[in-house]
């Protein structure tokens, strides 16, 4: 399979938009969210449908398609067979899909959350931007509060480029960008050899620093009618985040695509994207930035 | 029952008292110097043991550390309790998400950096055992080259952490992956030193070797897999419903003494684990950071000067102090870490001189392998000599760490 054209391809705008789903009680809301992000983007839609087709099918999706009046012109409909992970992936690569939508559990069961669901599995090795939906609706619920995971990371500048434009055609006017603080052994290190002073200190210095970083990052995002805030919150990176969203009632969490394929072990020894995966905290956008 | 009588209880409270006030007068003198503090507590148990109180005035060692009486036997007690709680919260500084994020240059520096210095301290005590003037009989020899492979190939995770922040390299590419090797260093020798004291004893079979080898590993995993989920469950019931701090005290403690007794029993050793549970505890992200910090701090004020004191109230540094042997000591340990280290963060994608600085950084052996060392000591597999030679070499190493780390690393490149 050519992939050459998703190399270096910006991650926004979505041109093409795809909805993957399967016979399910949310099909229906699903299919409505797809038409209402396809149609605030302006862009083409792809519904694959995870199945056999058969006239049966064919006929109630005809209905329901016609009922939820999508854009006969830039709607197409894609049966596929197989292995719905390895097929729906596949599809997203040569069809240049810019943005994957899927419906999500917020939390899987024990089994299943390490064996992997189809929607988690996909999230995990798209080559493009994912967005999962928690509770999709026939009525899109209208997302007003977005969190962006401001880490320190090449793909996050692209991350927060593309929460700009998603949050401009949502028309929100503020974004909050959440930087984690994980200082793994700094608690031990200043159990035994510091003062209270100078624990302050390193611990105020690095803060101070991180900052900076931050600051200097959104310096070079284009954010000129959307308001910024910055948080910091401490933790293990993407567990503090996927906490901070979910007390706080985010709609939205954006996070960086993973630098690399996640796998069994990433599970095991939970860290990152696999935190917010294992219990999402709200509808979740994995950006994939393809630098 | 066995009770210490008045003038005993009397002696162990003198003991204690005047180690412990020693102790933190030494760190402090270490802290200044800006060398490690563990050098502070080493130092004064020199001072107040058999190489120069004793030696000076053996009537006043006698008084303050009676420990031909029961007073010794209590003391030992508390320094065997004090490794176990030693090694908990090291445990609890391992993350083994750390390696996972940091990819392939915190794999194949920690790999070579234990594989290469494993292979050269395996090699020398294998096939030169002349070169440390031991005698050995039986499997002795075996055992004693696959501790020193493992004794050359630890590192030690607290020394590190500190000596990256003073050099403010923390926070950096760098400073992360000589973290992340680290913490997996200290897992993998310490699962091996397990398996040495448990293959400790003659005329053990390979398929009795091979079910010790599958139990320290399945104890691992189920603690790390499922024993770690029960704790993520219990812990924020426990933190909320429970008194504060002393429910998460009474639970993590409870739990490290209970995984400890369990590995004695299975003939393993008793750190390996309080090690395992440090690790499914501190991994949690449902323990509240400060429950973690009132957890090292009680530890390692209280209980880490006790040990590290204790060690120079047992040994005479001097009279088993070896120049030839301290020097071969050291070459090995330099040469091994430096060579395995640096090739893997070469292989990693450093460069020549970042690779380096990580070889250095993860030279310095500081309190863990004096524990390593302590306990080998105890279970026979050294002699007092090498012991002295390790601990020497886990200073050294520990110290000159932190100027070539500011000689070869700049604190750029800075990670999250």
């Amino acid at each position: 399979m050519d992939i050459s054209k998703l190399k270096k391809r910006p991650s926004y705008p979505f041109e093409t938009i795809a909805v993957a789903f399967a016979f399910s009680p949310r099909l229906e809301n699903l299919l409505y969210e797809a038409k209402h992000y396809a149609d605030t983007f302006k862009s083409n839609l792809l519904l694959i449908h995870a199945g056999e087709k058969d006239l049966k099918k064919e006929e109630t999706f005809d209905t329901l398609f016609n009922q939820i009046g999508f854009n006969k012109v830039k709607t197409k409909v894609i049966w596929m067979n197989g292995d719905p992970t390895e097929t729906i992936l596949d599809l997203c690569k040569l069809n240049i899909v810019d943005l994957l939508i899927l419906g999500a559990l917020e939390k899987e069961n024990l089994y299943k959350y390490y064996v992997g669901s189809i929607a988690r599995n996909i999230s995990r090795r798209a080559k493009c931007s994912v967005l999962l939906l928690t509770s999709p609706s026939v009525a899109p619920k209208k997302i007003k509060k977005v969190v962006i995971n401001g880490t320190d990371n090449a793909k996050t500048v692209h991350t927060i480029n593309t929460s700009i434009y998603f949050a401009k055609a949502e028309k929100i006017k503020e974004l909050t960008i959440v930087q984690e603080i994980d200082m793994p052994t700094f608690t031990m290190t200043i159990a035994e050899s510091s003062t209270n002073s100078e624990a302050n200190k390193i611990k105020k210095d690095m803060l101070e620093e991180e900052s900076q970083k931050l600051h200097h990052l959104i310096d070079k995002c284009d954010c000129p009618d959307i308001s910024i805030n910055i948080k910091t919150v401490n933790g293990k990176p993407g567990y503090a985040i996927s906490n901070y969203a979910k007390t706080k009632n985010y709609d939205l969490l954006v996070i960086n695509s993973p630098d690399s394929q996640l796998g069994f072990f990433d599970r095991i020894f939970t860290h990152d994207t696999e935190y917010i995966l294992a219990d999402l905290p709200c509808n979740l956008l994995i950006v994939h930035s393809r630098v | 029952m066995f009770k210490l009588n008045h003038t005993e209880f009397i002696g162990l409270l003198v003991a204690m008292g005047t180690m412990l006030i020693l102790a933190r007068l030494g760190s402090e003198f270490a802290r200044k110097l800006r060398i490690p503090v563990v050098a502070g507590e080493i130092i004064v148990g020199v001072i107040l043991g058999p190489s120069i109180l004793g030696e000076f005035s053996s009537s006043v060692f006698d008084f303050l550390f009676p420990l031909k009486s029961n007073v010794g036997i209590a003391l030992d007690g508390v320094t065997q309790l004090s490794a176990v709680l030693l090694l908990f919260i090291s445990g609890m500084e391992v993350q083994m998400q750390m390696v996972l994020r940091q990819g392939k240059a915190a794999v194949y520096t920690s790999f070579l950096g234990m594989i290469v210095p494993f292979f050269i301290g395996w090699y020398f005590a294998f096939y030169f055992p002349n070169l440390f003037e031991m005698q050995f009989t039986g499997d002795e020899k075996f055992l004693f080259s696959l501790f020193m492979g493992t004794a050359m190939s630890i590192s030690a995770l607290p020394v590190i952490a500190k000596i990256l922040m003073d050099t403010n390299l923390f926070r950096t590419k760098l400073g992360m992956v000589i973290i992340a090797s680290a913490m997996l260093n200290d897992l993998v020798g310490w699962l091996i030193f397990s398996l040495i004291i448990s293959l400790m004893g003659t005329g053990k079979s390979w398929s009795v070797i091979l079910l010790d080898i599958s139990i320290i590993i399945g104890y691992g995993v189920f603690m790390l897999t499922i024993g770690k989920k029960l704790i993520d469950k219990s812990l924020p019931w426990i933190q909320k419903k429970f008194s504060w701090p002393g429910g998460v005290l009474s639970l993590s403690l409870g739990v490290c003494f209970f995984s400890a007794a369990l590995t004695e029993r299975l003939g393993i050793h008793a750190v390996l684990g309080a090690f395992i549970a440090g690790i499914a505890i501190g991994d949690s992200v449902k323990l509240n950071e400060k429950a973690r910090e009132i957890i090292h701090q009680f530890i390692s004020n209280i209980f880490a000067p006790l040990f590290f004191v204790s060690i120079g109230l047992k040994i005479n540094f001097i009279e088993n102090f070896n120049l030839y042997i301290t020097l071969i000591v050291l070459v090995i340990a330099y040469s091994g870490k430096l060579i395995g280290a640096s090739l893997g963060a070469k292989l990693g994608g450093f460069s020549n001189k970042e690779s380096l600085a990580v070889g250095f950084g993860l030279n310095a052996r500081g309190a863990m392998e004096i524990i390593l060392g302590t306990l080998a000591l105890e279970a026979g597999l050294i002699n007092e000599v090498i012991f002295v030679a390790l601990v020497i070499m886990a200073l050294i190493t520990s110290i000159t760490s932190g100027s070539a780390l500011k000689w070869l690393a700049n604190p750029r490149e800075k990670v999250v």
